[in-house]
């Protein structure tokens, strides 16, 4: 695989304030689905502006299908699709010429760019409404065409700056469904950014977590969550005077047990492979278990671990008012 | 660039013929000026003429014209083109505010294009406007009188003035609102810029009318110029040879206008679309 976004150094001020982005170094392999994962504030959107040639660069160089971003901006322009946090549709105009002039703003001859445009109104499940204005659509109806319009000319490179931000459940899963096909069936690379921590976690090979400016950990999202050394299984027993910890401690692949009075919390790679060795040493000593609770790692653990503070917090001391928004996907990340 | 430039031109005319109110509002801007300002201040009153509407014995000072709305339709259709122009361009305000402007950005596309489809878009609105004050003009009693032997290349001499003062004012008012970030700021350029070049012009009364001062500046208006070139057109038929020097001095002055602003607008919409 090649590389199909290599960024070096990426910095960019605005005076007289301090650095947005500091020196971000990524690359992105062509295929993959890359995030840059944080909270609003973090420097994402400056680095998404950054590669797609919208905002200057101050310091650094980043490559965008080989082509510089700071000395061949026109070429770049021409290998990338852009769908931007908000929604830039026109509502006068009908879906489909929406789409057309997208198609046209690319030098696509118009028989091809009808064929594209069918094509894509039918991915997005709008071919009944592609005459319509789209005045008349739903906010869901509006992303998913807006997504779709960045896709008229076949780009090597989708940039998705928080392509789901404000939207249902439902709607986002959508959209998350069209991301993964477009990335699985056609190749299609895909660089977004985010804050919601499932997004990042289903759609992305690669995640990247800023947080003021910079990169602090990067890595698949498996990775990142096994780089917090595993599960926690927290279990409870009817007998609060033995003490299990050597027991449970000496039970390959267990890495860590606090115990709380009868209670006791432990860590290991995968709980579900050590648990029947588990319930085995805590029968043996005929005590038996009244209450059973595990976790997975989630990135927001990794978020805490490298910034000091949860995704949670860091929304709300940024008073980006995207909190409630931030626990309606963590609520449905942990069903 | 021609191609990128007609689509994004496209685009607003589409949206402007699908909006009736804007095109109605737009064509009955010309009915007011004509119907009442027309008769509300024509000069024919205060003097009682005998005929109404007559302009009798100030017809020497109001270049021949007849009636006082045969001098006041080019000036009038020359007003519509400057107050069109001027306002049209806040589709691109908000086309700034809701972020089409930075998609357009990150298009493969010059970024003259961008400028150039508003400047077009701008145009054809207001051609569209011209033929309609013509013929209002027409109707208003007491209305335009034309010229004897006023005939087709009158006609499209008229048409092409005002196609090169809307294209005059369409260059400089498209860099403005390339330019500006809110709508509040664009309106209160546009209202500053409008009323002064409105009322320093020969658009309601002519030359003789202004004092000393003024007159300088009033003959070298873009609106006077323009309305200038179309009186003659209108109240003769056909031009003598003083009557075609002066038509054509006013076209050399709106074409340096047009060359000086048409490169201000550029040089805005340059600086205001390019990378920060």
């Amino acid at each position: 695989m090649s590389k199909i976004i290599d960024a070096e150094g990426l910095t960019k001020t605005f005076p007289p304030s301090a650095k947005v982005v500091d020196g971000v170094s990524f690359a992105v392999e062509e295929g993959e689905v890359f995030s840059l994962l944080g909270p609003n504030g973090a420097g994402k959107t400056t680095t998404i502006r950054m590669l797609t040639t919208l905002t200057s660069v101050t310091a650094g160089e980043a490559f965008v299908g080989g082509r510089s971003v700071k000395r061949e901006p026109g070429e770049v322009r021409a290998l990338i699709g852009v769908v931007p946090q908000e929604v830039t549709l026109d509502n006068e105009l009908r879906g489909i010429e929406n789409l057309m002039l997208a198609a046209k703003l690319h030098h696509v001859p118009n028989p091809e760019a009808k064929e594209r445009a069918r094509e894509l109104l039918r991915l997005v499940e709008l071919e009944q409404s592609g005459n319509n204005r789209v005045a008349t659509y739903s906010g869901g109806m509006r992303r998913r065409l807006q997504l779709v319009t960045a896709l008229m000319h076949q780009p090597r490179v989708l940039f998705l700056d928080e392509p789901t931000v404000g939207l249902d459940i439902q709607t986002r899963t959508r959209i998350w469904d069209y991301i993964k096909r477009l990335n699985r069936e056609r190749g299609l690379s895909i660089f977004m950014t985010t804050h919601y921590l499932e997004e990042a976690d289903q759609l992305s090979d690669i995640v990247a977590i800023m947080d003021h400016g910079t990169i602090r950990v990067s890595g698949s999202p498996s990775d990142l969550k096994a780089s917090l050394r595993g599960d926690v299984l927290s279990l409870s027993v009817n007998d609060g005077c033995t003490d299990l910890t050597e027991l449970l401690r000496s039970i390959p692949s267990v890495t860590e047990v606090t115990r709380t009075d009868d209670s006791y919390r432990l860590k290991l790679p995968k709980v579900e492979s050590a648990l029947p060795a588990i319930i085995t040493s805590i029968a043996s000593r005929d005590i038996q278990i009244t209450e059973t609770s595990f976790s997975k790692p989630t990135l927001d653990q990794v978020f805490l671990e490298v910034t000091g503070r949860s995704m949670r917090d860091a929304l709300e001391s940024n008073g980006n008012g995207h909190g409630d928004r931030y626990v309606s996907a963590r609520v449905s990340e942990s069903k | 660039m021609i191609g990128e430039t007609w689509a994004l031109g496209r685009r607003s005319l589409i949206k402007w013929t699908r909006n009736p109110f804007a095109v109605i509002v737009t064509s009955l801007q010309a009915l007011f000026w004509l119907a009442l300002f027309g008769n509300s201040f024509n000069p024919a009153n205060a003097l009682q003429s005998s005929a109404s509407g007559s302009l009798g014995p100030l017809q020497q000072a109001f270049g021949g014209a007849t009636t006082y709305i045969t001098f006041l339709t080019p000036g009038v259709i020359s007003i519509v083109a400057l107050t069109g122009m001027s306002f049209m361009g806040v589709d691109l305000v908000f086309d700034r505010i809701n972020g089409y402007l930075d998609v357009l950005r990150a298009f493969p596309i010059p970024r003259a294009s961008i400028y150039f489809g508003g400047v077009i878009q701008n145009v054809a609105k207001g051609m569209v406007a011209a033929p309609i004050t013509f013929l209002i003009a027409l109707v208003v009693p007491d209305g335009l009188r034309l010229g004897q032997g006023f005939g087709v290349l009158n006609l499209v001499g008229i048409f092409a003035t005002i196609a090169l003062l809307t294209t005059v004012f369409s260059t400089f008012f498209t860099g403005i609102a390339i330019s500006v970030k809110s709508t509040d700021s664009f309106f209160a350029a546009v209202n500053f810029l409008t009323f002064p070049i409105m009322f320093t012009s020969t658009a309601f009364f002519p030359l003789s009318f202004f004092p000393g001062w003024l007159k300088p500046i009033a003959q070298v208006n873009p609106i006077s110029l323009a309305s200038d070139a179309m009186r003659l057109l209108v109240v003769n038929g056909s031009l003598s040879a003083s009557q075609t020097s002066a038509f054509i001095g006013d076209w050399v002055g709106l074409l340096a206008f047009g060359m000086v602003l048409t490169l201000v607008g550029i040089l805005m919409a340059r600086n205001a679309l390019k990378a920060r």
